[in-house]
This record gives C-alpha cells, sequence and structure tokens, in this order.
C-alpha cells in the first residue's frame, strides 16, 4: 500500500517526507524500541506513542520505511530534522494507537515478524 | 546529451510490466456512456478497456467520451461507441513498441496481455512510460553513487594476505535522547562499503544497543570495529559499574534500567539478547567497578 | 462484548483468569509506557503490551481496566500473576504481535457494533 493510502486511512499529516508514494508492507506498533529491533520490519510502518529521536535512530537501523506518531502528538523541531535527514517520512495521526492499528488491519495491512 | 542516450537505453530494456498500471479498471460493453463521466472524474482515468466475460472486446477513452457528447449525449451503451480495433502488447515486449505505436497511431494507451495466461493484465499510458522511465533513471544513479563508494573494490585493490579496516568511535557525554550517533555513523560507513543490507543492519542494530547501553549505565565508552571482507568484529568497551552476574543479563526481559530510561523506550531488558542473536560470536566479559567489555561479530557469509 | 467470549474467540490463553468472563470491554489500548496508561487509557479498555512487571497490575486496576492481554508470547512475572490474582485483574496471553492483536480486537468489536 502507498504512503499516501495510509495517511488517507490514518487523516494523518505528513510533517514531512518528500516522497508519499513509497510502498508500505506492513505495520508494527510500539513504544518499546528494542522490541522493534528484534523484528523483520524493512519496509514497514512504526506507529508509536513515542516521540523522541530514538524513534527515528531506531527506524534507521532496522530499515523502517516511516514512522506515525499517534494520538496527535506532534514531535520536537530536532526529531523532524533527523527524520528528514535520514528520508525517514514522519506522520501523525490524532487516532490512539489502538485506533490507528484497527483501521490499518482492517485494509489488510499485517504485522511485522520476529527475526 | 548523456540523458537522452540513457533513456534510449531504456526504452529497450524496460519492459511493458516494469511500468503498467496493475490495478487496471474496466467497463463493461452494456454499460450506458453517461456513466464514463462518473469513473473518469473519480478514478482519474482518460480511457479504459471494455470487457465482456473476461474477454477484451474494446477501449473506450475520454474522445470517444467527447464525441458523444457533442453529437448530442443521447441515451445509448459503451458498446456503441468503443473503438473495437484495439492495440495490445506482450507484458514482456519492450516499451519502445508502444512508444513507436503510439507515435504512428495516436493511440493513447494499450491494454498489456499476460503471455502465460493470455489475459489482461495491465495498460500502459504515456503517463506510466514516463512515471517508470524517471523512476528506473532514479535507481540508476542511486545505485551509481553506491558503487562509487564500493570498498569491496578498496579490498580488491589492496595488496596484502589480509586487509582490515578499522574505524573508532568514541561514546561520550551524551543524553540517552542523542543515543544513535554512533551506530548511524557506522551504518552509513558499511552501507557506503558495500555489504549486503542485512549485515549492515545487524551490525547496525548490535552498535546502537551497545550504545544505548553504554550511555544508560557508563556515561561514556568507545567502539572500535574492525571491517573486514569475510567478517566485522566490533568492540564496546566502558569503564562503568560493570554487570554483576552475566549470565542474568542475557536472559530476555531481565533488566535493571531505571523507571526514566523504560519511559524512554528503552530498558526493557531486550538489548543484550538481542545483540546476541543479530552476531554471529559474541563475548561478554565484565567486572563490578572496572567495566565491561562486549565483542560481537557478525560473519559475512550466506545471508541468514 | 464480554471477555468470555474474546478469549474464546482468539484463542487466548488465561495467566489470571478471577472475574474474567463477565468483564465487558469497550475498545483496546495499546501501549507499553506505563505514564501513558496512567493518563490516557480508558475504563473498561483491553490494555495490550509487551509489559511483564507488576507494576502492570496496579496501573490496570487503578484505571478500572478489562484486562491485560500480552502479546508475542510473553509471559508475565510470577510475582505479576500473583498481584492480578489478588486484584481480580484477568492477563492473558497471545502470540500475535501488538499490532495484529489490536487489529483483530478492532476488527471483533466493530462487527459486533454491526
Amino acid at each position: 500500500m502507498k504512503l499516501r493510502e495510509i495517511c488517507e486511512i490514518l487523516e494523518a499529516d505528513i510533517v514531512h517526507g518528500e516522497d508519499p508514494d513509497r510502498e508500505i508492507d506492513k505495520v508494527g506498533a510500539a513504544d518499546l524500541m528494542s522490541d522493534v529491533l528484534t523484528h523483520s520490519t524493512r519496509g514497514s510502518l512504526l506507529l508509536t506513542g513515542l516521540t523522541n529521536s530514538q524513534v527515528i535512530r531506531t527506524a534507521e537501523m532496522s530499515d523502517i520505511e516511516a514512522v506515525c506518531f499517534v494520538r496527535g502528538k506532534r514531535p520536537q523541531a530536532g526529531v523532524i530534522k533527523l527524520g528528514e535527514e535520514m528520508g525517514i517520512p514522519v506522520l501523525v495521526t490524532r487516532f490512539s494507537m489502538y485506533e490507528a492499528c484497527g483501521k490499518l488491519y482492517m485494509k489488510g495491512l499485517r504485522g511485522c515478524e520476529h527475526n | 546529451m548523456k540523458e537522452v542516450t540513457k533513456i534510449q537505453e531504456l526504452v529497450y530494456e524496460l519492459r511493458m510490466r516494469d511500468v503498467m498500471r496493475k490495478d487496471v479498471i474496466s467497463v463493461s460493453p452494456d454499460m450506458q456512456m453517461g456513466r464514463l463521466r462518473e469513473l473518469f472524474k473519480t478514478k482519474r482515468i482518460s480511457g479504459t478497456p471494455v470487457v465482456d466475460g473476461g474477454g477484451l472486446v474494446g477501449i473506450v477513452s475520454i474522445e470517444d467520451f467527447i464525441k458523444w457528447l457533442s453529437g448530442g449525449g443521447g441515451e445509448c451503451r459503451i458498446s456503441e461507441k468503443m473503438t473495437r480495433r484495439v492495440e495490445t502488447f506482450y507484458d514482456d515486449e519492450a516499451l519502445v513498441h508502444a512508444l513507436t505505436k503510439m507515435e504512428r497511431s495516436g493511440y493513447g494507451r494499450f491494454p498489456i496481455i499476460d503471455r502465460q495466461t493470455g489475459g489482461m493484465c495491465g495498460i500502459v499510458t504515456k503517463g506510466n512510460i514516463i512515471e517508470g522511465l524517471l523512476k528506473k533513471i532514479e535507481i540508476d544513479y542511486h545505485e551509481e553513487e553506491v558503487r562509487k563508494y564500493r570498498a569491496s573494490h578498496i579490498f580488491e585493490d589492496i595488496r596484502a594476505d589480509k586487509s582490515t579496516l578499522i574505524c573508532q568511535y568514541r561514546i561520550a557525554g551524551r543524553k540517552l535522547t542523542e543515543a544513535g550517533e554512533t551506530a548511524s555513523g557506522l551504518k552509513t560507513t558499511l552501507k557506503r562499503l558495500g555489504f549486503h543490507p542485512d549485515i549492515v543492519r545487524r551490525s547496525a542494530i548490535i552498535a546502537y544497543e551497545a550504545e544505548t547501553n553504554v550511555i544508560i549505565y557508563a556515561k561514556e565508552g568507545k567502539m572500535i570495529v574492525k571491517v573486514e571482507p569475510a567478517e566485522i568484529y566490533m568492540k564496546v568497551e566502558d569503564k562503568g559499574p560493570g554487570i554483576p552476574d552475566v549470565e542474568k543479563v542475557l536472559e530476555p526481559g531481565f533488566s535493571t534500567a531505571p523507571d526514566w530510561v523504560r519511559e524512554l523506550g528503552f530498558g526493557a531488558g531486550m538489548g543484550l539478547p538481542n545483540i546476541k542473536k543479530c552476531s554471529d560470536r559474541m563475548v561478554l566479559n565484565s567486572t563490578v567497578g572496572k567495566g565491561t567489555c562486549l565483542e560481537a561479530t557478525v560473519v559475512i557469509g550466506p545471508t541468514r | 462484548m464480554k471477555l468470555q467470549k474474546l478469549i474464546e474467540r482468539m484463542d487466548l490463553e488465561v495467566r489470571s483468569g478471577r472475574g474474567a468472563p463477565d468483564v465487558e470491554i469497550r475498545r483496546g489500548y495499546v501501549s507499553d509506557l506505563l505514564s501513558d496508561v496512567i493518563a490516557h487509557a480508558q475504563e473498561a479498555e483491553l490494555w495490550i503490551t509487551l509489559q511483564t512487571h507488576v507494576n502492570i497490575v496496579a496501573v490496570a486496576s487503578m484505571k478500572g481496566l478489562a484486562g491485560i492481554i500480552l502479546v508475542q508470547g510473553r509471559e508475565p512475572e510470577r510475582a505479576t500473576v500473583e498481584r492480578a490474582e489478588k486484584e481480580k485483574v484477568p492477563i492473558l496471553v497471545t502470540k500475535l504481535p501488538a499490532y495484529e492483536m489490536a487489529g483483530k480486537l478492532y476488527d471483533l468489536l466493530n462487527a459486533e457494533k454491526g
């Protein structure tokens, strides 16, 4: 599914991200970044309630395609800038983590497997 | 001039299936012409194949629609206004054929037929071709950039029985929220050296978890990375408080992290077990009151 | 939906079941941060998390949550189970990751609402 469609489903703003045509083929929901690092997340979207720079770093290390912050939490400018430098699009949705998971799952996107 | 030659090459190299739109919207010959207005508008297309019982019977475009409108727009079925002689191409044919046909015939879109099944599997318009070419050029440039940095060349160029590239990183005096710079630096380096993405990812995760541990528990330390054609060896040392029970910290879920660390998304007892999982060899040595030394090796072989 | 029905529908394993069957689930809440749950979770929500620490029971009980589902096959610590039995907080276990567990719950609750 294209990032653009995900934005529509989640009614999300792309805070920054130059390529809305990126393909996303799975989703992970997590607040524990160490947990994210134990999954095969290449090409995935990460939904998270954390908004610090560790999220972007984790995404960078594990080849995550895009990051979406839930419950309308906008990260600080430094975090967005890091996303920009790393070429990782940053989204913000007003939905809770639970609702965001539900809406994407209903559209057929599946989870990430353990490594 | 170089650009032109490149594109000329690509139209021979790229196949229909590389650029075609796969989710083709088709209509039935019995549909009313009037309904095309809505379809063209909502799907943002300018023409669509007409399919009857699975078989392609024609194509109807915005030109046909306008012709019908200017002729009064009376009630009539698509089958009466569609173009019946449809030019098609096979999915494995080169783009150049579609381009030539477009120029000569003025047709704007071609249904693409799967050579194996004989069924329609996509559609190609001028827009798809341009998009496909641009994407390919972008990918090629990216690959060229990576190739420019490939150090496998370096290893090939060095005349020695054994050659090693050593990178040193200082992990020092940073806040946890800034952890990741060391791992990021290593990841970029390994990528430029042309290692397989899986090797790069595993090495980066090891470095990231180790770096985070140093920052949480020891405040400062250093990482030495030895890169060889056959393996990547990482050694992370700190002068922190040390680990009393080395066996225990390798159990998933065991953690001594304070709450503030947990609230930042770390310290859930997954770090060291994850480092172990990502590495092919791992040695953890620690002396309470002196410090900790972690050695991890990623072997470059068949990917896992 | 009653928790008992969800347990049957999704083959969840029960680690602490006192008071579980009659609990009504309103929706899910996905989080691994205790402070976030304390601040934002609401009554009768089913908490989906990776955290197995004993503190999760106190948080669930304080917020009046319907129960806790541990994902990715995480097992609760023994102290967590003991505390949960005492405070009548249901604890369930699934092999699914948080995203899929939440997705399936959302799907089931939606279907029930019609």
